[in-house]
């Protein structure tokens, strides 16, 4: 019998909603529905504003105005969206610009990455699809608090952090609220904290890159948020060679032998930000990457289904 | 996060690899370099540069972050065709513990061996997991040591959900195979003072036993749960340094059939009253073929005052008849085929009733922060056998 030795009545409650494009799904803990439910709709509230700032697909957005004005001129943003972007451009230095924030002005005239696709580009021609892709030509402006791409046709976009951002900004609004325990899971990008209505750790599980659906393994983690990225979602296969549908910025072809890579940190910005990277860094560079930064653990799938883990990961 | 541990399927063991093994030939443009300083704390100064705290790990703050999760289990689950889940466990324990009364033994000595054995237990478990059908099969394997005893053991276990999921059917047979070492009471030892540990000899116990429980979720408020087992041990079933005094003075080491056969059943009720109280009440009745027969009844209320603090009475009655072997201080004779003196085979009842209380703020005990749980029981006990005692325990959780 569940609970046996527990007085307390405590219960997750969860609710999913779309938001920002993904399925995000909310867990508190609590003692009774409407108290959770309260609570939960305050952090879709939350996350609703954030999509508000950060969304491409509404003209009127700072996002936008900012790539509307590439190469023109400074845009006024919140304080909020420039603190954002200087942490973003701290993580392209970090990761060499493998992580890149104009990763979005990938000429999409040339190339369409699709299903199907029969044949890569050649190298000269790749590399010409990714010229604007620079975060050093992001200008950051202290004073005004402006933002300016250096660069007509560039363009920014948060996909790659934006889902962290929002989930961390979630949580940090419910423990304000008093809600000492709960997940935010923005499609696959979470953030725990506190532990399960029982006492225990919550368990997290990584999804199986052969069976999307299934874990492959799971972890008890409290106050961890854990992300993953991978290419068994979209890929397209050349020549018997399986492709990602994310391009390596630096080469303009697509990331190819890394099946998933899953972050463990504690802040679910800095682990959504770095899976993606550590794909297209591919297994060597990336593994060295994250093993030197505290406080974070990596875990990669190759396209073998071989495991490779940063050094702070044991198999016992 | 200095380590954390994978504990791993055999089958992925295999392919795990390390990174400073790992040369896959890449061609992405990119190398490793070494970090500089600020890069390698990147997550501790992640909001600092520009002084929004706020956010980090939820407002804990940078600096609390090396007391966040240094160590936690990776485990590896594997889907067969099926898509039926395997999990695959395995570990290690090590329990240190002390022992007053088995110094009894050997007056003469002060033993070393047997007030603080370390006990050694690894075990092995597999579990399949259909989630669809919602039944379980576990299989489990465990051995242990001590000074004075040895034991293996292997279980089987099958359960399945009704179909709305509401109640749960298990079935488990588990074995215990023992090798239990005779010390005897020193002066029955045909040694002497000296014997020590390598002169004992040692007997066979083997524990076979099939338990069946239903656990059904009536409504909101009410879950119930039966429970059977059927439970036969063969073998060496006394203690060897137990004595028992005739009435003609003599002193023996106890002596016992070398079978039992026991069968408990019980049953299992929690009751939701409100947010408030929960009324958890259980209730079992027990024999054997040695003649003892026992029920037990057990209540605890416990009662939510606040979200972080509660307090819970408990009563439980107990009362069994005594075994046919037993007998008291020189009433056995030299006729008797068993025998034995310890009073747990006796007839007597019992009484144990007290409370707990338990703080759980959410600041912290005493405010505080490491300190989350504080739970202090207090018991009394009586058996109308000349037994009194008061028990005090203090649980406490120390983030």
């Amino acid at each position: 019998m569940p609970t046996d030795s527990a007085i307390t009545t405590l219960q997750a409650f969860k609710k999913a909603e779309k938001l920002m494009g993904n399925r995000f799904e909310i867990t508190v803990v609590g003692p009774d529905q409407a108290w959770a439910e309260a609570k939960i709709e305050f952090a879709i509230a939350e996350i609703r504003r954030i999509e508000r700032l950060l969304t491409t697909f509404d003209e009127q957005s700072q996002t936008n105005q900012i790539n509307a004005l590439a190469g023109i001129a400074p845009v006024k943003v919140n304080r909020e969206v420039f603190d954002l972007v200087q942490r973003a451009l701290r993580i392209s230095t970090i990761t060499d610009g493998a992580f890149d924030i104009t990763y979005g002005s990938i000429d999409k005239r040339l190339w369409n990455f699709d299903r199907q696709m029969t044949a890569l580009p050649d190298e000269s021609t790749a590399r010409s699809l990714v010229r604007l892709i620079n975060y050093k030509n992001v200008i950051l402006n202290e004073a005004d608090c402006s933002i300016m791409l250096r660069e007509k046709g560039m363009r920014i976009g948060f996909g790659g952090i934006g889902k962290g951002y929002a989930a961390e900004m979630a949580k940090a609004l419910l423990l304000k609220e008093g809600v000492k325990s709960g997940i935010v899971n923005a499609s696959g990008d979470l953030t725990t904290w506190g532990n399960q209505a029982n006492g225990s750790p919550w368990t997290i599980g990584i999804a199986n890159p052969d069976h999307r659906e299934l874990p492959f393994s799971y972890l008890n983690v409290t106050d961890m948020a854990v992300a993953t990225s991978g290419n068994y979602e979209k890929f397209v296969q050349i020549n018997g060679k399986k492709y990602s549908h994310t391009i390596n910025p630096k080469t303009g072809l697509p990331v190819t032998g890394i099946k998933s890579v899953t972050i463990i940190s504690p802040n679910a910005e800095i682990a959504d930000a770095m899976a993606t990277p550590v794909t297209i860094m591919g297994i060597v560079a990336g593994l060295n990457l994250i093993n030197q930064i505290k406080h974070l653990a990596c875990i990669i799938i190759d396209d073998d289904n071989r495991i490779y883990t940063t050094k702070n990961i044991n198999i016992q | 996060m200095k380590k954390i541990f994978l504990t791993a399927a055999m089958a992925f063991a295999l392919l795990h690899t390390q990174a400073q093994t790992a040369t896959p030939k890449e061609n992405t443009g990119f190398e490793s370099r070494k970090l500089k300083l600020d890069e390698i704390n990147l997550v501790s100064s992640y909001y600092t540069q520009n002084g929004n705290n706020a956010a980090v790990t939820g407002g804990i703050g940078s600096q609390k972050l090396n007391d966040i999760a240094n160590v936690f289990d990776v485990k590896l689950s594997k889907y067969d065709s099926k898509s039926r889940k395997h999990t695959f466990g395995l570990e290690v324990g090590i329990d240190h513990y002390t022992s007053a009364s088995s110094d009894m033994i050997d007056l003469h000595a002060n033993s070393s061996a047997s007030h603080a054995d370390t006990r050694i237990y690894p075990s092995l478990s597999w579990s399949m997991e259909n989630e669809k059908k919602g039944t379980t099969w576990a299989l489990g394997l465990s051995s242990s040591s001590e000074f004075d005893y040895q034991s293996f053991g292997g279980n089987v276990s099958f359960s399945a959900k009704t179909k709305d999921r509401s109640g749960e059917f298990t079935a488990k047979l588990q074995t215990y195979l023992d090798q239990v070492k005779l010390v005897q009471p020193i002066e029955l030892r045909t040694g002497g003072l000296t014997g020590h540990g390598e002169n004992y000899g040692s007997a066979a116990r083997n524990t076979f036993a099939g338990s069946l429980s239903y656990s059904q979720i009536i409504n909101q408020n009410l879950q119930i749960m039966f429970l059977a087992d059927l439970v036969q041990q063969n073998g060496y079933l006394s203690l060897p340094f137990h004595r028992v005094y005739f009435n003609d003075g003599s002193v023996h080491q106890e002596n016992l059939p070398d079978s039992r056969l026991k069968i408990p059943l019980g049953f299992r009720a929690n009751y939701f009253l409100g947010d408030r109280f929960i009324i958890r009440t259980y209730y079992r009745f027990y024999t054997d073929n040695w003649g003892v027969n026992s029920h037990t009844a057990d209540i605890e209320v416990p009662i939510k005052v606040t979200p972080f603090f509660s307090i819970s009475p408990f009563y439980r009655y107990y009362t069994q008849s005594a075994a046919k072997y037993f007998a008291p201080y020189q009433v056995h004779t030299a006729a008797d085929q068993y025998y034995n003196s310890n009073y747990d085979l006796a007839k007597f009842n019992s009484n144990f009733y007290g409370a707990g209380i338990r703080f759980a703020p959410p600041k912290g005990v005493f405010g505080l922060q490491h300190l989350s749980m504080l739970e202090l029981r207090y018991g009394h006990y009586t058996k109308n056998i000349n037994m009194n005692s008061d028990i005090v325990s203090l649980n406490i959780k120390y983030k």
